[in-house]
């Protein structure tokens, strides 16, 4: 076992001695960048001993400089290393390497460097950074060892000969260097750009095998202040260096610098495609089925830590369908681990719901309802093209993969088809929904700094801005606060974006001076203000997707509801379709708001306006569906009783009915403050 | 009559090089300076704004290419050098546009092919260039890198990137210092979330031309009308991710029903006409190039963009 840190330092004295001995001057043909990792640190072309001393001192006498420079005296006095190593690799070929790096034809950039113990693990290490999509740089011993085990080199395999000694990996960073002053916008001399392009743009990784010298050793370690990891199978301890298997080190570097291989075929007997989705399965067509009542079944989505699962595990506890009687009802948990950098727990549900599209995907598998009301197909005709439930499990992972590649590096999942564990498993996840609807039940607007805005409509209505708080979802009703978040995350420049909500201007209304300023600049300066919590002054604007809208009525002093199911007149005189499109394209009109069902639900529902006993009518359906939560809202604030009292298109057809009604059943708007 | 617009607007659209010449490194005879605008089109007080420029359409394979432009040009759609010679010669355009058609038949693979068919036009005219390239994901790659080293030097524009196709442009772009066409379908949020994207994957501002996408008149132009409106506005009150020169390419209006069925004397009048009219359109929202596939079309257009420019000027 090699020491790095007592290594490194011996090295670094090393590397110190040989560069005042530089005496001949020297230079790379067919670049446009000296020495380019001197250059790109300090804007300084070295060509002899004098700027290599200048430079080695300007970097803090750094061991990646002097080893360029003395590797540069050492090839101008003995010349280059005969074929296959390449050395120094020119401007052209840099472009072409940086062309597939930004195309994305190649993920990252690996060096491997040493003396192997047994070419085996070398070769199996390399071809696992070819499968993966990196272009892998070789020095030293490892060479000769890959050739032995049979692995062919060259640019065409993604594998580089650099040269016969670990010491050649130098030019590894000045191609790092040079693509980050050609893709990069760097600068030569603004090392603080490199150092972040490097660390944040550069994806590249260092595996270093036993038999490095100390000087070599301190060059590989000072590639760290690069933000490159340095991975080690065997050999050597201490440092700040990464320990891993053979087997699983190439995991661990793709991880440590965040480079994900996509995935793009599904390895399943059966179709996978967003066409498939609307297809059901009838009874007759059917070969099993799980859960809709008529056998337990729960599906639950949990966050991991990266490392305590493996991707595109998938596990089946229980019998598998060629023992399942068909046309019957099993018992089904599915149960999917997820693990990534950026993943948070709160996620979860929102990842969970994705289950329903992925299985319904699949050309013979369908799937409806969350949590532990699931209910789940496979067809007769999958079944007899070899589908099974593993096959699920394989859809799951791979489609959690493939559509959120940002979020997730890791997804395993776990079909449970023995009843016992299934209702073992249930048990746990109902205490996690639990949890879960908690957590979100008990958030308030007031909890948060951030709200997100939602402008996916802009493409017909070009100046609609939603703004989206825990307590009040989109007003198309897809879209709650926690999406919009998740949504920012996974495509920051996307539709979704944060709005720091900033000092409030009017708490009642709630309007918000960060949420102004966001408006005005995506309604492209037409909307100055906006109030989340107002129908009549500055209420946000409407895209055209309003689940339903919230709209004054003078005359009762009072607030109605329409939904878009509902097709009959309103006591305003219009129909749902004559105020959508009075009031959507994405204008501001006071005394209209465009809103989701479930607002009316929210605390945070007509505040401005004085609260919900405001609101005098809605139509009977709308009424119907949101019954028991209203009464339990109502109750919840003291209003027991004025359930009732809200009219609906039987009682109050007109405006005279419903003034009528109003009075009849003693409706508290009617002795509130004057609504305009 | 006195009219002096003041929107009170501060932004300026950034200036997106065309060509190089000999002086910078390339064999153009012109370099195009695009954008630089700080209010409406053929509103500028300043002189040097140009007028828009003209692209004349080429490709390399006229399979699909219009017959009204296959007549009209004769032998030499078989030929794009001779037929890039022309444009510049005898047709008048400002800068050539290459489509390398070839690369979009099924199965395409003779990417050692690309390299001649681009030299070819670059040693036939001096006029700056812009290339399109295939539209496979599964050969874009090599695609573009082969356009992209071929005019290395040349500062040419290559298109066209999309949201969900736009890595290899992006990369040919940087890695042989040429600009990019970003289009987007008629939406200005689109637009700006990908020029966003291209500058997360380093494209500079100054290297990108702005696509809003080209309705013909009468079938839709009025969305591209809108989106160039809104995009402009943007950009001169600010907003740098939407503050580019504008292309416009009214490919369709040749294939429209009133040119389509128009009767053999007519014909080539009426696809001149539509072109004409759409091209016109396109000026006065905003671009900054217009593309044209009938010879025909551009002296129609110089004398517009002309007689425009001086009223405008005149109206001061």
């Amino acid at each position: 076992m090699t020491d790095v840190e007592s290594a490194k330092k011996h090295g670094e004295e090393l590397l110190r001695t040989k560069i005042p001995q530089i005496r001949q001057s020297f230079s790379y043909e067919d670049t446009a960048y000296h020495l380019p990792i001197s250059y790109a640190l300090t804007g300084v072309a070295v060509h002899d001993g004098k700027t290599a001393m200048e430079v080695f001192g300007k970097t803090g006498n750094n061991p990646i400089v002097a080893s360029e420079c003395i590797l540069a005296e050492q090839t101008a006095i003995s010349g280059r290393e005969p074929a296959p190593y390449t050395g120094f690799i020119d401007d052209t070929v840099i472009r072409k390497l940086g062309y597939s790096l930004v195309d994305g034809s190649i993920l990252g950039l690996a060096l491997v460097v040493g003396t192997p113990r047994s070419e085996g693990s070398a070769a199996a290490i390399c071809r696992e950074l070819q499968e993966k999509y990196m272009l892998t740089f070789l020095a030293g011993p490892v060479i000769p060892a890959l050739s032995g085990a049979g692995v062919k080199l060259g640019l065409e395999y993604r594998l580089i000969p650099l040269g016969s000694t670990p010491f050649y990996g130098i030019h590894f960073v000045d191609i790092v260097a040079r693509v980050a002053m050609t893709f990069g916008g760097v600068t030569p001399g603004d090392t603080h750009r490199l150092l972040a392009y490097a660390a944040e743009r550069a994806k590249a990784i260092v595996i270093v095998f036993p038999g490095l010298s100390d000087e070599e050793i301190a060059l590989v370690d000072g590639m760290r202040v690069l933000g490159i990891p340095i991975l080690s199978p065997e050999g050597y301890e201490g440092g700040t260096w990464i320990y891993a298997a053979p087997d699983d080190i190439v995991r661990r570097g793709l991880e440590e610098k965040g480079i994900r291989v996509n995935v793009t075929a599904i390895p399943i007997p059966m179709g996978c495609s967003p066409a498939f989705e609307g297809k059901s399965i009838r009874k007759e067509e059917m070969y099993v089925e799980f859960g809709g009542g008529r056998s337990p079944a729960f599906e639950l989505l949990k966050m991991r830590q990266p490392g305590e699962i493996e991707d595109g595990k998938v596990t089946v506890i229980g019998p598998e369908i060629d023992s399942l009687k068909e046309g019957s009802a099993n018992p089904l948990g599915i149960v999917i681990e997820v693990a990534g950098r950026t993943m948070k727990k709160d996620y979860e549900p929102v990842l969970e719901r994705r289950i329903h599209n992925f299985v319904n995907y699949g050309e013979g598998s369908w799937h409806v309802a969350q949590r532990d009301l699931i209910w789940v197909r496979l067809s007769k005709e999958a079944v007899a093209k070899g589908v099974k439930i593993e096959h699920i499990g394989k859809l799951l992972a791979s489609k959690f993969r493939m559509d959120f590649p940002q979020l997730l590096d890791a997804v395993a999942v776990t079909l449970i088809t023995d009843e016992a564990k299934v209702l073992a498993a249930k048990k746990e996840a109902e205490r996690i929904y639990d949890e879960r609807d908690a957590r979100i039940r008990g958030m308030k607007d007031a909890d948060v700094e951030t709200y997100y805005s939602c402008t996916l409509c802009q493409t017909f209505a070009p100046n609609h801005v939603c703004v989206i708080t825990p307590e009040r979802l989109a007003l198309c009703g897809a879209i709650s606060w926690l999406d919009g978040k998740i949504a920012y995350e996974m495509s920051p420049s996307g539709a979704n974006q944060p709005i720091e909500k900033g000092t409030c201007i009017n708490a009642l209304t709630g309007e918000f001076e960060g949420v102004n300023k966001f408006v005005k600049k995506a309604s492209h300066g037409e909307i100055e203000r906006c109030s989340l919590y107002s129908v009549m002054e500055y209420p946000m604007t409407c895209c055209g997707c309003f689940e339903a809208i919230a709209l004054m009525l003078p005359e009762v002093n009072g607030i109605m509801v329409v939904n878009r199911e509902y097709k009959g007149m309103t006591p305003s005189g219009m129909t749902f379709s004559t105020l959508a499109g009075t009031i959507g394209g994405g204008a501001q009109t006071p005394g209209f708001a465009g809103i989701s069902k479930n607002f009316v639900l929210s605390d945070r529902f007509l505040q401005g306006e004085g609260g919900i006993e405001r609101l005098v009518w809605m139509p009977a359906v709308l009424k119907e569906e949101l019954k028991v939560r209203l009464e339990a809202k109502l109750k919840e604030q003291g209003l027991e009783g004025l359930f009732p009292k809200i009219a609906d298109e039987t009682t109050a057809a007109t405006i005279e009915d419903l003034m009528a009604f109003l009075e009849r059943v003693g409706h508290p708007a009617l002795g509130m403050k004057p609504l305009v | 009559m006195t009219c002096e617009p003041d929107f009170g607007w501060t932004g300026t659209i950034g200036e997106v090089v065309l060509g190089a010449t000999k002086a910078d490194g390339g064999t153009r005879r012109v370099s195009y300076r695009l954008g630089g605008g700080t209010t409406l089109p053929f509103l500028e007080k300043r002189a040097d704004i140009p007028t828009p420029l003209i692209a004349f359409e080429i490709c390399d394979l006229p399979v699909f290419w219009s017959p009204i432009v296959k007549k009209a040009c004769g032998d030499l759609v078989n030929n794009p050098a001779e037929w890039a010679k022309a444009a510049e010669t005898a047709y008048g355009a400002d800068i050539v546009r290459l489509y390398l058609t070839s690369t979009r038949q099924r199965d395409f693979s003779d990417i050692a092919s690309i390299r001649p068919a681009v030299e070819g036009v670059l040693s036939a005219t001096s006029l700056p260039l812009i290339i399109e390239g295939s539209n496979e994901p599964k050969i874009d790659s090599e695609v573009y890198q082969a356009c992209g080293e071929t005019g290395q030097g040349e500062r040419m524009l290559l298109g066209t990137a999309e949201a969900g196709k736009y890595r290899s442009i992006a990369a040919a772009a940087l890695a042989y210092n040429h600009s990019i066409i970003a289009q987007s379908p008629i939406d200005i949020n689109l637009a700006k979330q990908l020029n966003i994207l291209l500058k997360e994957i380093g494209v500079q501002r100054d290297h990108i031309v702005i696509d809003p996408y080209t309705g013909t008149l009468g079938y839709g132009f009025e969305y591209s009308y809108s989106a160039m409106e809104r995009i402009r506005f943007s950009a001169l009150k600010g907003d740098t991710d939407l503050a580019m020169p504008m292309i416009c390419s009214s490919i369709d209006s040749l294939t429209i029903k009133e040119v389509r069925e128009a009767g053999p004397a007519d014909q080539d009048d009426m696809a001149i006409r539509w072109e004409f009219y759409t091209n016109l359109a396109a000026a006065a929202a905003g671009a900054e190039i217009v593309c044209v596939r009938h010879p025909g079309t551009i002296p129609l257009l110089r004398r517009a963009f002309a007689d425009m420019k001086r009223q405008a000027g005149e109206v001061q």
